[in-house]
């Protein structure tokens, strides 16, 4: 098992060929925009206009449908049908469910709402799908993120999936000594405590290892680091940031000023 | 002046009552290839983490005596500016791969990442050392989808890259099949004869004693024997005190009493027990 803790898809498009700053930059500007710009249909056009056609310049559109499918259109639904019934605003009831009242007015607030979520959560799958979570790092970390900090996350992301299968390998080798791992849950729940301590223990031990490992490797080193993989930032992303962080005060700025 | 020198070195972990290392008197010279053999809990790893500098930097724990490598006290550095000028390779490969990089090639760039050597300077010393240990091939392969002797390849060949003048070694060649073990031995032979200096433990002692200048018999925190590998290998001593030999001196001592080994020295290796048997 090779698993890795990551969606990345490795496609030549012109989203993956962006600086990762710059795809996080616009990732930020679709979320702020969604939720800030004092227009009820900006989530709603952000969706249809920006996140769809980002998904195909990517060449990720069928991977992101997928995703947005399976998960984020359930998950946006549940949240609309809670908000469209709860929330206690309007007058004008279009809907009953015994004592639960949809309005026209909670409504229109729940979709909206559902739509910001939407935005949101489609935006950074797109991000992940596109951007290759070492190249954000190294990308971060020459821009002057500390090395541990994205060393936690690198880690964490590659270190996960083998926790996983050491977990397996050690329920594998108790259950050919017989443990249950059939019978009535209680008992299954009973019988997975023994195995809490190898999977823990083995576990600080070996932080403790690598944490000699990659010292001895230069990592606490004062010396200012390089990185193997060059990292184009050229001047097009550089005005595009430019473009996306003008967008975000603007909305901002007319939501202030509205209000 | 030898190049590694260790002076009245004893030590004890924070958790431990009894010291690992007992009053450990060292000297190796640059460019010696010496060997450290010993049962479990004799300090083996201990030594190997005093030499690069994680004794006591960053195990803490009680320390006496002095290490001096190249000229420089390990007392009076810091763990960071040490490495540098000395690499370890343990033994678990699992647990030296950073899990910061996705490639075998960005796994052994890491530490010249971490030391700022420039970009076009690190592929050509990443490409050289892989060449060297013989794992070019595995250079765009996931480090965790190797088998444990290719991972312990991409360790030594990670600390290899950064060009230490004492290399440190805890069983390197664990995992290894015979094939590999003998291209590491070669390997670190050859780091020798081009001066590096290397401190290698090991239990596989035919290979000790074809490759290694001398021999350290490390037993319970104290130097034991010093010497010669085929004078070390074939003691009696080593036996008394319950160390692995080779199979070929258990062997030829046994001949030996019984009046079929008719040299003076026992042998080691295959060769050596072939040569002394025939007629």
């Amino acid at each position: 098992m090779h698993e890795r803790l990551s969606f990345h898809i490795k496609r030549d498009s012109f989203l993956h060929r962006l600086n990762p700053l710059t795809k996080l930059a616009l990732t930020l500007a679709l979320i702020l925009l969604a939720f800030t710009f004092p227009w009820y249909w900006m989530p709603h056009l952000l969706a249809l206009a920006a996140i769809i056609p980002l998904s195909l310049l990517g060449k990720v559109f069928r991977e992101f449908m997928l995703t947005a499918l399976r998960l984020i259109i359930p998950a946006a639904g549940f949240l609309f049908l809670m908000q469209a019934f709860f929330q206690p605003v309007g007058a004008d009831v279009i809907f009953q469910f015994y004592f639960l009242d949809m309005t026209s007015e909670s409504v229109l607030f729940a979709f909206r709402n559902a739509m910001r979520i939407v935005v949101m959560v489609s935006a950074f799958t797109l991000f992940l799908l596109t951007t290759h979570p070492s190249e954000l790092m190294s990308d971060l970390t020459r821009r002057g993120l500390p090395g541990q900090f994205s060393y936690v996350i690198i880690s964490t992301l590659q270190i996960l999936p083998q926790m996983q299968t050491k977990a397996q390998t050690i329920i594998s080798a108790q259950r050919s000594r017989g443990l249950d791992t059939e019978s009535s849950f209680l008992k299954r729940a009973g019988s997975l405590i023994p195995l809490i301590g190898p999977l823990v223990f083995g576990s600080l031990v070996e932080v403790e290892e690598r944490a000699i490992a990659i010292e001895a490797r230069g990592f606490t080193s004062k010396h200012a680091k390089t990185s193997l993989h060059e990292i184009p930032d050229p001047a097009f992303d550089k005005s595009l940031r430019w473009v996306l962080f003008a967008l975000i005060i603007a909305s901002i700025g007319l939501n202030i000023w509205l209000s | 002046m030898a190049f590694v020198n260790i002076q009245n070195l004893t030590y004890k972990y924070p958790l431990t009552k009894e010291p690992v290392l007992k009053n450990i008197n060292l000297q190796v010279q640059e460019g010696e290839f010496v060997s450290v053999i010993g049962p479990n809990g004799a300090g083996k790893s201990t030594l190997c983490y005093a030499l690069a500098g994680f004794v006591p930097h960053f195990f803490k724990g009680e320390i006496s005596g002095e290490i001096e490598v190249d000229g420089k006290l390990s007392s009076k550095s810091t763990l960071d500016e040490w490495v540098l000028n000395v690499g370890l390779a343990f033994q678990n490969p699992f647990n030296q791969i950073s899990g910061a990089k996705y490639t075998v090639f960005e796994e052994i760039a890491f530490g010249l990442e971490n030391i700022g050597v420039p970009r076009d300077e690190m592929k050509k010393r990443v490409e050289d050392a892989m060449s060297l240990t013989g794992i070019s091939e595995l250079a765009d392969r996931s480090p965790y989808s190797l088998s444990g002797g290719q991972q312990q390849r991409v360790a030594l060949t990670s600390i290899l890259v950064m060009r230490p003048s004492l290399l440190v070694l805890d069983e390197p060649t664990s995992q290894m099949d015979p094939i590999g073990t003998r291209e590491v031995f070669g390997v670190v032979r050859k780091m020798a004869e081009e001066g590096m200096t290397v401190m290698m433990v090991e239990h596989k002692v035919e290979w000790i004693a074809n490759f290694a200048d001398r021999v350290i018999a490390l037993k319970d925190g104290q130097i034991l024997l010093e010497g010669k590998p085929n004078e070390v290998l074939t003691s009696d001593v080593l036996v008394e005190h319950g160390f692995g030999v080779s199979r070929y001196t258990s062997t030829a001592r046994e001949a030996k009493q019984r009046g079929l080994w008719k040299k003076n020295n026992l042998p080691v290796t295959l060769d050596e027990a072939v040569q002394g048997f025939k007629p």
